[in-house]
């Protein structure tokens, strides 16, 4: 049996070098005819009969005898530049052409590239799948009778969601935009923020059949060059059959994939999107998905919201402290509750003993098996509140979750301070959004270990997460920069927010080569004041 | 053999992960399965040595119905409420008698919460060694529970006694020492402090002696409530005598643990403000001569004759607290000497002062001891005179 | 050389060394044994003699820069004569380690966990830091970083809040004891824990700046020392006569913490603390044993000996001793003595043989 499982995970690590050759076998290209209807005979058998693709049969101009098509795939076409900008210059820009007309066909493309078609983006191409893949990304293809070359020409132009409120990623001061499923919306967004020209989009095309466009973002100069060229490397690599989200890619290039916390931040916003990358990091778009990932991701990250950078930094380093509580409490609260009820009633004060000792008269279950059951429950009410449909979702508030607590208070099942544990912790793990996950299942293991070790357990537990914590690195930075190892200046954005005017450089963990964000000494003063001449009188 | 090997491997970890989660479960105990002894009380036969031991317990679901229902929680009348329960048992000593405790209890005895150790007068009487030398040999109790000497013959007298303001009797008695301690009547001490006097070769160790008085309420019913009436004295560990009211709090100027509380004199009640004291020791050869400084401040709060104030009467004040205060000590200082147990510490301040000699003192300390001469001097200020600087009535 | 790839700043260098002087010094004061209530006088010459064997081993790494003492044995040695004294070096460390895990044990059996057999309890922490000392000393030197400020925040916070239980007066009067008496005293205090750093002889080839290793070393030792100190001076002071007579006097003082009904039973932060430094100065011992068994045994690299060493030694911390008494009369008697010819004795006289030998010569740094 274990031998089994230890050979399944051999062959999940091998590379997937040997994969890759297989799917360069079908390099043949295959070429364009200049015989218009063997062209689309291809093209209409590779692309089947659906009835979204459209073959636009017409004729250049009304004199002549050129034959020509038009493929494309509707829905995924802007309509109105079809017909305005290509259909209707080819077909009705008679005088242009009929002077045109009489030169060799060959050439009549290249006229109709360069002067007749009224559209941005146009490139040609003899290659038959070239023709097939684009016109399924939402491009038209154009065929002429007798040329071998087809035209394609960027049409794309599908209902895509409006840029809405982000859903995930609340901010009260900040901007409100939030990424879309379109790639090049969120390209657009991303530029809107940073406007440098160095600025870098690099694409690549992943997922046998999904084809899906991935753009990788950074700025040259700031983001580390090794830092890219690995994330490319493990890009390259993935061999799947469709990307659909961009979590499909954060499974294939993190480094730790058995660890429990993100090694590879996810956001939602682009002003989220763009700090990170203004500090050195690199982000991956993926069309389909509203999220973008940026890597490298350290632990502290999760506790850096948007708002601390809009907020005052008093207010804000006040915040990252309540939220670094909330997250210890909503992990440590039931097992240390467990713990202290079970094994160690000496630890309490006194009176609150009294009172525990009170609640816990006359009930049935054992403490460690009673905080289970109510933790069980809330994770149960959590997640279908999330999955219920909408008009249900009230019903099943965390308020709910209370009463329910209080009516198993009152028919003697769990004690009173079990309910109150539960939901301060309930309520506190959602501080930290990206570590909620995680928080869940270490509170669960946390709450066993207490059961049946009590505290020596937990601190126990507590050393292997910390030792696996201090281990893990994300693209090669430790995972607890930089409070360990130690750099003094990356202490300016962990647990306190150093006033904007105080961050000079980027967060040294990263490595930028560029590491100055903005002169130094920049402290708001109150110029000196000129007594006014009013004053005096 | 790589696959043998890897199989013994994983038994290996098999067997040694296992016991984790059969563990644990030895000293995992049920908060309902644990009897929370409030408070402890020790009568030692003084004829048998045996030791008998009082238990008194909390019933949390006393507590549970009276915290539950607001305002239902003070009693009426003479019906005090059932938060505790008591459990006695006798032994040759004292971890006999706790093998005994399952006996007749349905729960495991839970000590680290137990605010007062009573002792018996009896019992104190013949020496309570046993109780120290369980107490620092097992680390089930904390050192900072009270020592308390129970006036009457048997400690078991004084637990019982249910007051009705407090929720649970010992949590309740521990309360009133320690207010009687800052109201600088009688010492509180713990298990550490009487420890610690306990491993000094010279200094005797003290206790506060609680006694039971009876009362009658404002409908003629009768009821009995505690109350601390003394300092007991001792030598090792056994009681030679005791202090009363104005030689304990005698003994609390002198070894600086005054802390609010008032001076009546005469004419007038002064409330104390702050009171600083040093025990200087001098050395003459043989002959040790104490110095007891005690510098004290306070506030006027009553005054008795009918006069408007000036600096006269403020001298006068202060000169009156000076000599109630040192003859508070004094009556402390006579005591000791006539119990001959070293209550202030005389023999530390020697020895912190002149170390080496010391080491030729000790042994003669018991001869020493009754010659020392002892001189108090206090100085004292009188920092507000109140409100009114003149009389109400005048003479 | 292969066997560690990994590299440490001095400052976690420094910070390691904190951790691993509180070790199992945090729950049982140094140099309390036959001092009395000067014990923190003790403590302090104890902290010097500790400098001093510092400065001494401190000298052989700057002398063989990014060897371990098992390489530098068997070049000042020769190969046959230098691993056996390197097995030596390595009983010393496996020794060590499980006698702090008695201590562990012990103390676990008497205050928390009267009724888990010791084992289990062994086995887990020695499970947690075998699979530390298995991802590196940079991890562990990381992990030092989170660990040794929480601890140092404790000690300062308790006391603090043991101000109005302390009496100056207990401390009095000073040098009570003999010179003889202290004097011995302060080198058991500079066995434990000072000149216990003798095992980072098997670290300091991994640090990062090798020149500035001493200065990083001592500062480590005066810290932790200071802390120290003031922790013994504090106990004294709080517990009176019952800081010599206790076993635990870090943990007793801290029961006596009451502030206001709600801060109390801090004593819990000090046995965590406990769990924590002692994590810390069992993993640095494991992980010298470990590597230096691989270096000496030539191996590729030491993570297959990682677990059947951590077994032996809970097995050597489970039966050591029969009970505490043997442990205290060890502790205070025998050990000061037996570890001498390692702390001082190994160090010191390869340190002469190398210089006499004028070693190293220019080619052999780079074997």
């Amino acid at each position: 049996m274990f031998r089994l499982l230890s050979k399944k995970m051999r062959r999940w690590r091998t590379s997937s070098s040997d994969n890759q050759t297989q799917a360069k076998q079908n390099g043949s290209i295959r070429y364009l005819s200049k015989n218009l209807d063997g062209n689309l005979h291809i093209l209409r058998e590779e692309l089947g009969q659906s009835s979204d693709v459209i073959i636009r049969d017409m004729k250049i101009s009304s004199n002549s005898n050129v034959d020509a098509a038009v493929i494309y795939i509707d829905g995924l076409v802007d309509r109105n530049l079809v017909n305005h900008d290509i259909l209707q210059p080819l077909m009705f820009n008679l005088q242009v052409i009929k002077d045109n007309i009489n030169q060799k066909h060959s050439s009549l493309i290249d006229f109709i590239k360069s002067s007749v078609l009224t559209v941005g983006q146009i490139s040609g191409t003899e290659d038959i799948d070239k023709v097939i893949s684009n016109v399924l990304k939402g491009q038209t293809a154009i065929l002429l009778e007798g040329v071998t070359q087809a035209l394609l020409i960027d049409t794309k132009g599908w209902e895509t969601r409006n840029i809405e409120e982000p859903t995930n990623e609340v901010s009260i001061r900040g901007p409100k935009d939030s990424f879309t499923e379109t790639l090049r919306t969120n390209t657009a967004l991303l530029r809107r923020k940073i406007r440098d020209p160095r600025l870098t989009f690099q694409s690549l095309q992943i997922g046998e059949r999904s084809k899906t466009d991935v753009a990788v973002a950074y700025i040259k100069g700031i983001t580390p060059d090794h830092l890219i060229s690995e994330i490319n490397q493990r890009l390259k690599r993935i061999d799947t059959d469709a990307i659909l989200d961009v979590g499909y890619i954060e499974q294939f290039i993190e480094d730790s994939p058995a660890s429990l916390f993100p090694t590879v931040g996810i956001t939602q916003r682009p002003d989220v999107l763009a700090a990170k990358i203004l500090e050195g990091r690199a982000a991956i778009l993926v069309d389909g998905s509203p999220m973008a990932l940026t890597m490298p991701f350290l632990f502290i990250e999760g506790f850096q919201n948007p708002d601390d950078y809009y907020a005052r930094p008093f207010f804000a380093s006040a915040i990252r402290w309540l939220r670094l509580l909330g997250f210890i409490l909503s992990i440590y609260l039931p097992g240390i509750f467990v713990s202290l009820t079970a094994f160690h009633p000496e630890l309490f004060p006194t009176q609150l003993l009294v009172s525990v000792a009170a609640a816990r008269e006359g009930l049935p279950f054992p403490v460690a098996i009673e905080a289970l059951l109510m933790l069980s429950l809330f994770e149960i009410l959590r997640e279908a509140g999330l999955r219920m449909p909408r008009s249900l979702g009230q019903a099943v508030s965390i308020v709910g979750a209370l009463v329910i607590g209080q009516a198993a208070v009152s028919a003697g099942l769990v004690g009173a301070p079990m309910v109150i544990v539960v939901a301060a912790t309930a309520i506190a793990s959602f501080l930290v959004v990206p570590y909620a996950d995680a928080g869940a299942l270490l509170r669960f293991a946390m709450t066993i270990v207490a059961g049946f070790l009590g505290l020596f357990g937990m601190v126990i537990i507590q050393l292997e997460i910390l030792s696996y914590l201090a281990a893990l690195r994300s693209l090669g930075v430790p995972y607890l920069s930089p409070v360990a190892p130690l750099n003094i200046r990356g202490l300016k954005d962990t647990l306190i927010r150093a006033p904007l005017w105080a961050m000079d450089s980027r967060p040294a963990s990263l490595e930028s080569p560029d590491m100055r964000r903005q002169s130094p000494g920049q402290m708001p003063r109150v110029p000196k004041a000129k007594p006014s001449k009013r004053e005096g009188q | 053999m790589k696959r043998e090997k890897r199989i013994k491997i994983y038994v290996a970890m098999v067997l040694i992960i296992m016991p984790i989660f059969l563990s644990g479960c030895w000293d995992s105990h049920e908060l309902n399965k644990l009897s929370i002894v409030s408070g402890l009380g020790w009568d030692i036969d003084p004829d048998t040595g045996e030791v008998t031991l009082t238990y008194q317990s909390i019933i949390p679901s006393e507590i549970k119905s009276s915290s539950s229902s607001y305002g239902g929680g003070e009693p009426k009348g003479g019906s005090p409420l059932r938060t505790i329960k008591l459990d006695q048992d006798t032994g040759s000593s004292p971890y006999d008698v706790l093998s005994r405790y399952a006996q007749h209890a349905s729960r495991i005895p839970f000590y680290q919460h137990t605010q007062v150790y009573v002792f018996g007068k009896e019992g104190v009487q013949r020496g309570i060694y046993p109780f120290l030398d369980t107490q620092a040999r097992n680390p089930v109790s904390r050192p900072n529970a009270l020592m308390v000497v129970s006036a009457e013959k048997k400690a078991s007298d004084i637990l019982e006694i249910q007051d009705g303001l407090e929720n649970i009797q010992a949590f309740g008695m521990a309360a009133v020492i320690k207010l009687s301690a800052t109201f600088s009547k009688y010492p509180a001490v713990t298990v550490l402090q009487f420890q610690n006097r306990l491993l000094s070769k010279t200094t005797a160790p003290i206790a506060p002696m609680v006694g039971i008085f009876e009362e009658t309420g404002p409908e003629g019913e009768k009821s009995r409530k505690i109350r601390v009436i003394g300092t007991a004295v001792f030598k090792g560990d056994r009681m030679i005598g005791q202090l009363n009211e104005r030689e304990s709090s005698g003994l609390l100027w002198a070894i600086n643990k005054i802390k609010i509380g008032f001076v009546m004199i005469p004419e007038a009640s002064l409330e104390i403000v702050t009171a600083k004291s040093k025990i200087v020791p001098e050395l003459q050869g043989d002959q040790v001569k104490i110095t007891i400084e005690i510098d004290e401040e306070s506030n006027l709060v009553e005054y008795k004759g009918h006069q408007d104030m000036n600096s006269d009467i403020v001298q006068e004040l202060e000169k009156g607290q000076a000599k109630e205060i040192e003859s508070q000590v004094r009556a402390a200082v006579d005591k000791s000497f006539a119990l001959d147990a070293d209550v202030f510490g005389l023999g530390d301040a020697v020895h912190r002062k002149y170390k080496k000699e010391w080491k030729d003192l000790k042994p003669k300390w018991d001869d020493i001891y009754p010659r020392i001469e002892v001189v108090v001097k206090v100085k004292t200020h009188l920092n507000e005179i109140g409100d009114v600087n003149k009389a109400l009535i005048k003479d | 050389m292969f066997l560690e790839k990994g590299r440490i700043s001095n400052f976690q260098l420094s910070v390691l060394i904190i951790g691993f002087v509180f070790g199992s010094s945090v729950i049982s004061s140094p140099g309390g044994e036959g001092a009395g209530h000067d014990a923190w006088i003790a403590c302090t010459l104890g902290l010097v003699e500790g400098l001093l064997i510092a400065w001494i081993f401190t000298a052989l790494t700057k002398q063989f820069k990014d060897k371990t003492i098992m390489e530098i044995n068997s070049l000042v040695y020769g190969k046959i004569l230098g691993k056996c004294i390197s097995l030596l070096f390595i009983w010393y460390l496996f020794h060590l380690s499980a006698l702090v895990l008695t201590n562990y044990g012990q103390f676990f059996k008497l205050e928390i966990y009267p009724a888990t057999p010791k084992t289990l309890e062994l086995l887990l922490l020695m499970l947690v830091c075998a699979s530390t000392v298995g991802r590196g000393i940079e991890v562990l030197a990381r992990l030092c970083l989170i660990l040794v400020p929480l601890t140092i925040l404790v000690v300062f916070a308790d006391t603090f809040l043991l101000i109005p239980h302390m009496d100056l007066n207990n401390l009095m009067p000073v040098l009570d004891v003999p010179i003889g008496k202290l004097l011995l005293a302060s080198h058991g205090a500079a066995s434990f824990p000072f000149a216990e750093t003798v095992a980072f002889l098997m670290v300091l080839a991994f640090v990062n700046k090798p020149g500035k290793v001493p200065a990083a070393v001592s500062r480590g030792l005066l810290i932790a020392g200071f802390i120290l100190i003031m922790v013994v001076a504090r106990n004294a002071a709080a517990l009176g006569q019952m800081a010599v007579v206790t076993n635990y006097p870090t943990y007793l003082v801290a029961q006596v913490i009451d502030v206001g009904d709600i801060l109390t039973r801090l004593e819990v932060a000090v046995a965590i603390n406990l769990i924590t430094m002692g994590f810390i100065k069992i993993s640095v011992l494991y992980y010298g044993t470990v590597l230096g068994l691989a270096q000496v045994f030539n191996l590729r690299s030491y993570r297959p000996i990682i677990l059947p060493v951590g077994i032996l030694m809970v097995i050597l911390a489970l039966t050591n001793v029969g009970n505490t008494l043997e442990m205290l009369n060890f502790a205070k008697k025998g050990y000061p003595i037996y570890a001498i010819p390692f702390q001082i004795g190994i160090p010191l006289i390869t340190l002469v043989v190398a210089k006499l030998r004028r070693l190293p010569q220019k080619g052999e740094l780079d074997a």
